[in-house]
């Protein structure tokens, strides 16, 4: 609790007087936010600003950061569901938006957003509803995904205020109206602006129903003929207007210029990129020169325009009788100055807006001041080109013919004045300043007197509004105009320079505005019918002011102070008008350029040549929105439809003017007069009326600054684009010239080529002579070479010929070496059959001899033949019996063999089978015998088995037997000795060797030593017995005896000769190898070596027994 | 074959349902049925399944050589066996080796080294290892076998074995324990070496020992079915198991003393899955055995 007292008394302090505590309690509180994270001290701050709207509070609310934001829209949230600090509630939402703090996107979730379309929907206060209106079209670019939600809430809110415009309900003051109305239009475009085709259908099915109907004719409608068609609604879809991509890649300021580009009402629209059609251009112009005029709370650079208040009659006297001007004024040389003129009293709004500001229009200044200046311009029009360049004389030209009608011999002073007073203002601003209020006021009040206020009037009350509003920034913005006055003078001598340099593309940008001409002529035509009469009045009443004003400033003052002596408030729209009355055309663009960038009039100057484009632009929408102005304001009765917007800034205008005039004349009597003179009505309902409104002008202001706000962001992204684009287009002109001085390379190489080709063209005839020559000399020589080819052509067949002859003759000689040697052959035969048939012949004759003698000897045979053939037939046939009888007897013999042979075959066969069943039998046999002796085997293994546990046993048992034996062997010895003492020592000693051998060898061995040495048991058994008569007691008895001197350890080696001895002996004892032979037989005696150490171990107790005994 | 339509048609989805074992008794009763019974066959049968109870005596002494392959001669090789068993414990009690008071596996060794000729002469001689080993398995033999006799000759000749048959192979057994068990589990062999727990792990417990006291009768006979039948490798395998079983135990424990120590007093109560297992694992690294020697 103490804390929140504390708090309390910092928040209280936070408004104290001294400038230091203030600073102190405010650092204090950004450290404690810093710090605490609680919505404590947040819900404080809210609580204190709402009740008191401190400054300081509220600078340190707007300015919260991120873990606040929460708080602050909870906080915020509750007061704007409670209906007492509702309003309070949403002007700080306002401010906090305003400001478009790092958490703004939050807002689109925060429960805020939603109590507000409620509190827009269902508050009956139009203050309220004014104020959230404007917050939330304040509120709606920087959430633009939001929409989706929330559309049809926003769309229901317009169409309930709407209505409320027109049904008016309850008590609401029609005052009030006005304002709700703006904002209501204001949401109209807001809305139109970003989701054309949503509200489109909404406006579509809300406003088909009958009872909306009034509302739509009377209402939308009019806002309706301020918006140009959507391109959306041509393009887009009522989901693709939603969609977050189309609207994640435009910041706020960009929806705020999307929604500006689609309207056509001056004071909302902007004009970028050169997208605006000309007509409708032309037919802005007069309209927005009025405008500006009329509206000089927009910002300097307007009220710039306010300047051209100046000679409206004029303009329009020179509009009607341009056509005839210029072979008056001028004699032009070229076509094109011809064109211009026109051009030039087109967009000036000299000549535009005199109509509505009358009194301090330069066309009235007296000609015989203008007249030095009318003298040197009018020889340079007569001359037609003076100032050098043609398009930079054009200028004052075309100023001069406008006002040149009206009064001839200032036909050229109207153009100087630019120049001139600008010297003079520069000079003395503040003097300038106090002596045109008066100038201004006098004029409005001119038409106040009449009881009725001139619209023109309007912007000085407007203005008076805001000054009072805001006096802070006003003052600084006077403050920086008079700087820039200053600057202007100071580099004046410059100035000339680039007015020109401005000027050229100014003009340029007019060409094409041609056309614009006859529409400004005929509104400014109709304009005049309207109201001549004001204009002319004021005219005339104020004419002699004016020249003053201009050219003798320092009669003014008096002048000024005489007739308006509480010009103080009007001061500032005086001061403006006053500074841009004389040259309209130059300033209003160099100003605006300056002021909008903040930069100095050298770089103005730098900006404008660098960037044509863009001033074209400005120059275009100025002289737009100041033909627009005039247009609007002559044809303001019968225009289809005013802006909301116009209507409020109307509505000010009239305010300030009936607060100026009940002001100015009560101001003087007394300050003490009765407020009921005012209204007539009581004083606190009146104040609270004001009150009201002087809230819902400031949140009016406020929207506009942060729409001014949204701009100058724009406006300094545009610029940078700009100076990009200046930046190429240098880059362009360089490599222009680069590639100029490469075409000069080109040029040179060319002409080289040339060269090279002539010389070229030259070696190719040499060549070509070279050439033919050669041909020539190939030709001949191809002559001879053919003749010399025919020559050896027959040389070669006459080679053939001779060969073809030697061939023959060679085969004629084949021929005849061939028949020779045939005809030998032949020789030789005959010779051969000659010699054979010779010894053929000889062979007969011998041959027919023996035959001679053959046939005798057979002749012999025959004879003896026939004496023996009787006896020979008997006994062959005797033979042939026999023959007979012994084939026969052959022939059973055979067969009886053969049967025998059967016989012995089948007993073969019996045989074999017989023996097969043997061979069976036999292996049967052998395996039933193989399988008996396996079994055989095995039970013969088990047997044997047995019998060698058996032998294990018995020499288990053995050696058992043997060792008892031993036992009882050494105890009877021990008896012995002990009785044989006395006895021959000799004798008893060594027996006891011989015995202890054996005792001891039984003794000590295993079963293995007794086994292995039986020979040396066995004397061991006999020893003990009467030893005289065993073998081994003698053998062992000599060996002592022989060896009784000899070592110990010898022993064992007569030992072991011992057992051989034994074993070479085995019949001499039979007694004595009664227990050996088992032992003798074993199959593995073991070795001799345990042994031996036995008997060296007994060898050791020997001795020692020797010793003993 | 004859064999197969005696058999239960059933028989083939026994195994599949995971019944093992309840055909091996009847196919078994085949071949004991036969003549001179096929010692080669008996082995592969009795590395393959596990034995039934109520067949092992016998098969054992088949296998060991205690009863000779013909029927006919059982009865009498029997006796022979049984005389001599009389004969040996005689000769013990003559001696006055062995007494009335003397425990069973005491006197059994006393016939072993009686019979293998290596009887100490005073009862006190120092037991030497080999002693202890026959002490161990006889113990175990004992639980197994009631028959004295059997008993005795079934410890001699399994004790014959080791020490004829697996002389060579015997010692090989360590290192190839340490290549299963690296293929088995490399982790726990390389702990193990980490450790030097390799060289002191209980060999002469697994392998000379054949586990007897290590592991529960009732389990190890199920190992020495498989060494009885002519495989000491089992043996590995049964130690590579215990192991792998005892892994995490193993892991825990850092220093080679404590292994040893735990190993050779492992808890009874996995036993019979451990040698289950080691069968399995045997039978998956050596194959199922057809017909081996």
């Amino acid at each position: 609790m103490a804390q929140q007292a504390n708090i309390g008394e910092l928040v209280s302090m936070l408004d104290s007087p001294v400038l230091s505590v203030r600073d102190d309690v405010t650092a204090v509180f950004k450290e404690n936010l810093n710090s605490d994270r609680g919505p404590m001290l947040v819900n404080t701050l809210v609580d204190y600003y709402l009740e008191t709207s401190s400054q300081p509070v509220l600078h340190i609310l707007t300015t919260l950061q991120e873990p606040h934001d929460k708080h602050l829209l909870d906080k915020m949230n509750d007061c704007v569901g409670r209906a007492a600090s509702r309003l309070p509630a949403l002007s700080l939402l306002g401010h906090v938006i305003r400001l478009q703090p790092p958490w703004k996107h939050k807002l689109s979730q925060a429960p805020l957003l939603p109590s507000l379309l409620k509190c827009l929907k269902v508050d009956t206060d139009v203050i309220v509803l004014t104020t959230g209106v404007l917050v939330l079209i304040t509120m709606l670019p920087m959430i633009p995904q939001s929409g989706k939600q929330h559309l049809h809430d926003f769309f229901d809110i317009f169409g309930r205020l709407s209505s409320w415009c027109l049904k008016k309900p309850g008590h609401v003051t029609e005052i009030y109206l006005v304002h709700l109305h703006a904002s209501v239009y204001a949401l109209f475009h807001r809305l139109y602006g970003m989701y054309p085709c949503n509200f489109v259908s909404f406006l579509r099915s809300h406003y088909s129903m009958k009872e909306n109907l009034d509302t739509f004719e009377e209402v939308v409608r009019p806002m309706m003929e301020h918006v140009r068609i959507h391109p959306e609604l041509v393009t887009g879809s009522k989901d693709h207007e939603l969609d977050p991509r189309r609207w994640k890649r435009l910041e706020t300021h960009d929806v705020v210029i999307e929604c500006a580009k689609i309207s056509l009402d001056p004071t909302e629209a902007s004009y970028e990129d050169g997208d605006s059609v000309s007509p409708q251009v032309s037919a802005h112009f007069p309209h927005r020169a009025a405008d500006v005029a009329a509206s000089p709370y927009v910002d300097t650079q307007n009220s710039c325009g306010s300047a051209t208040s100046t000679p409206y009659s004029s303009s329009r006297l020179t509009l009607l009788n341009t056509p005839g001007q210029p072979p008056q004024t001028l004699s032009p040389p070229s076509t094109r100055l011809l064109a211009e003129p026109p051009q030039a009293t087109l967009w000036s709004p000299s000549m535009v807006c005199g109509m509505t500001t009358p009194p301090t229009s330069p066309g009235n200044v007296p000609p015989d001041l203008s007249h030095p200046y009318s003298k040197v311009f009018g020889t340079t029009g007569g001359k037609g080109t003076p100032l050098g360049t043609p398009a930079t004389s054009p200028p004052p030209a075309p100023l001069c013919h406008p006002d040149d009608y009206v009064h001839p011999s200032v036909l050229q002073a109207t153009a100087t004045p630019p120049r001139k007073e600008e010297r003079t203002d520069s000079a003395r601003p503040c003097l300038h300043r106090q002596h045109h209020l008066p100038n201004d006021r006098g004029l409005e009040e001119l038409p106040g007197s009449k009881g009725s206020v001139t619209l023109s009037d309007l912007p000085g009350f407007l203005g008076d509004l805001a000054s009072e509003e805001d006096s802070v920034e006003k003052d600084k913005e006077e403050a920086a105009i008079s700087k820039e006055l200053s600057e202007i003078t100071t580099a004046d001598a410059e100035l000339l320079v680039p007015r020109g340099g401005f000027d050229s593309p100014f003009y340029r940008d007019s060409l094409p505005g041609c056309p614009r001409k006859t529409h400004s002529a005929a509104s400014v035509a109709h304009g005049t019918s309207v109201n001549p009469e004001p204009l002319n009045s004021s005219l005339d009443k104020l004419g002699p002011d004016a020249p003053k004003q201009a050219f003798t400033p320092i009669d003014l003052p008096c002048g000024g102070t005489s007739e308006s002596p509480a010009g103080n408030r009007e001061r500032q729209a005086s001061l403006e008008t006053n500074i841009l009355t004389p040259s309209p055309c130059k300033i209003p663009p160099q100003r605006g350029v300056g002021l909008g960038s903040g930069q100095p009039p050298p770089y103005e100057h730098l900006f404008e040549v660098a960037l044509p484009k863009t001033a074209h632009h400005f120059v275009g929408k100025k002289t737009k929105e100041l033909l627009k102005k005039a247009k609007g304001n002559a044809e303001e009765d019968h225009a289809p439809s005013t802006s909301p917007v116009e209507i409020l800034d109307r509505l000010i205008q009239q305010g300030a003017d009936a607060h100026s005039k009940e002001l100015n004349r009560l101001s003087l009597p007394s300050k003490s007069v009765d407020w009921t003179h005012f209204g007539g009505s009581p004083p606190s309902d009146e104040i609270r009326t004001l009150r009201n409104q002087l809230l819902l002008l400031h949140n009016q202001l406020l929207y506009e600054r942060f729409k001014r706000q949204q701009h100058a962001l724009r406006n300094r992204r545009l610029l940078r684009r700009v100076t990009r684009a200046a930046a190429l287009e240098e880059h362009n002109a360089a490599m222009k010239d680069q590639l100029k001085l490469q075409e000069k390379d080109i040029q040179t190489w060319k002409v080289s080529l040339q060269k090279e080709q002539a010389r070229n063209s030259q070696l190719q005839e040499q060549r070509d002579a070279m050439v033919t020559q050669l041909h020539s000399q190939i030709r001949q020589l191809q002559h001879d070479r053919e003749e010399f080819y025919n020559q050896s052509q027959e040389l070669q067949t006459k080679l053939e010929d001779c060969r073809n002859m030697i061939a023959e003759l060679r085969l004629e000689l084949k021929k005849a070496n061939s028949k020779v040697c045939h005809t030998e052959l032949l020789l030789s035969q005959v010779s051969q059959k000659l010699s054979n048939s010779e010894s053929v012949q000889q062979q007969m004759e011998f041959l027919n001899r023996q035959l001679l003698v053959l046939g005798e000897v057979n002749e012999l045979y025959l004879e003896q033949l026939q004496n023996k053939h009787s006896d020979t037939t008997e006994e062959v046939e005797m033979m042939k019996a026999a023959y007979r009888k012994e084939l026969e007897k052959n022939r059973s013999h055979v067969l009886q063999q053969n049967q025998r042979l059967d016989t012995s075959q089948k007993r073969i066969l019996e045989l074999e089978s017989h023996l097969a069943k043997k061979d069976h039998l036999l292996l049967e046999q052998k395996k039933y015998l193989e399988d008996v002796k396996l079994q055989a085997r095995g039970q013969l293994q088990a047997a044997e088995s047995r019998y060698e546990a058996q032998k294990r046993i018995s020499q288990v048992f053995e050696l058992e037997i043997l060792d008892l034996y031993g036992r009882l062997e050494k105890d009877s010895l021990l008896k012995k000795l002990e009785e044989e003492n006395a006895e021959a020592a000799e004798a008893a000693e060594e027996r006891l060797a011989c015995c202890k051998d054996g005792c001891s060898d039984s003794v000590t061995g295993r079963w293995e030593t007794t086994t292995g040495e039986p020979a040396t048991s066995i004397p061991t058994t006999v020893g003990s017995l009467p030893s005289s008569k065993s073998f081994l007691g003698r053998k062992a008895r000599e060996l002592f005896r022989n060896k009784s001197e000899s070592q110990c350890d010898e022993d064992s080696v007569t030992i072991s000769s011992l057992s051989e001895t034994l074993k070479t002996e085995p019949g001499q004892d039979p007694g004595a190898e009664g227990k050996a032979p088992p032992s003798l037989d074993r199959p593995h005696p073991s070795p001799p070596t345990p042994d031996s150490v036995g008997q060296l171990h007994i060898m050791d107790y020997n001795e020692t027994h020797h010793e003993h005994s | 074959m004859t064999e197969d339509s005696q058999r239960n048609f059933r028989s083939v989805y026994y195994e599949k349902v995971g019944f093992r074992g309840v055909e091996e008794k009847k196919s078994l009763e085949i071949l004991l049925k036969d003549d001179r019974l096929d010692i080669e066959k008996l082995c592969t049968f009795s590395q393959r399944f596990p034995l039934p109870s109520m067949y092992r005596a016998l098969v054992w002494k088949v296998l060991l050589g205690i009863l000779p392959p013909h029927h006919e001669s059982h009865a009498q090789v029997m006796l022979y066996r049984k005389e001599q068993y009389c004969d040996v414990l005689h000769a013990l009690k003559v001696v006055r080796c062995v007494t009335e008071a003397t425990p069973q596996v005491e006197v059994y060794l006393h016939m072993y080294q009686l019979e293998s000729g290596k009887l100490p002469r005073s009862p006190s001689f120092p037991l030497e290892p080999e002693d202890e080993v026959f002490l161990a398995i006889a113990k175990a033999v004992e639980e197994m076998v009631e028959d004295s006799v059997d008993c005795y000759w079934i410890i001699r000749c399994f004790v014959n074995q080791l020490n004829n048959k697996y002389r060579e192979s015997l010692p090989q057994l360590p290192k190839a324990f340490e290549q299963y068990l690296n293929l088995e589990d490399s982790r726990l062999l390389s702990h193990l070496k980490t450790c030097s727990a390799l060289s002191k792990l209980p060999y002469d417990l697994w392998f000379k020992r054949c586990f007897a006291g290590c592991l529960p009768e009732s389990s190890l006979q199920r190992v020495w079915d498989k060494v009885v039948s002519g495989s000491c490798k089992i043996l590995v395998f049964v130690a590579v198991e215990i192991l792998l079983t005892f892994k995490i135990k193993v892991m825990a424990l850092n220093s080679a003393e404590k292994i040893t120590k735990f190993l050779e007093n492992i808890p009874q109560d996995s036993s019979d899955a451990i040698v289950s297992k080691a069968i399995d694992l045997w039978h998956k690294h050596c194959g199922t055995p057809v017909h081996s020697a």
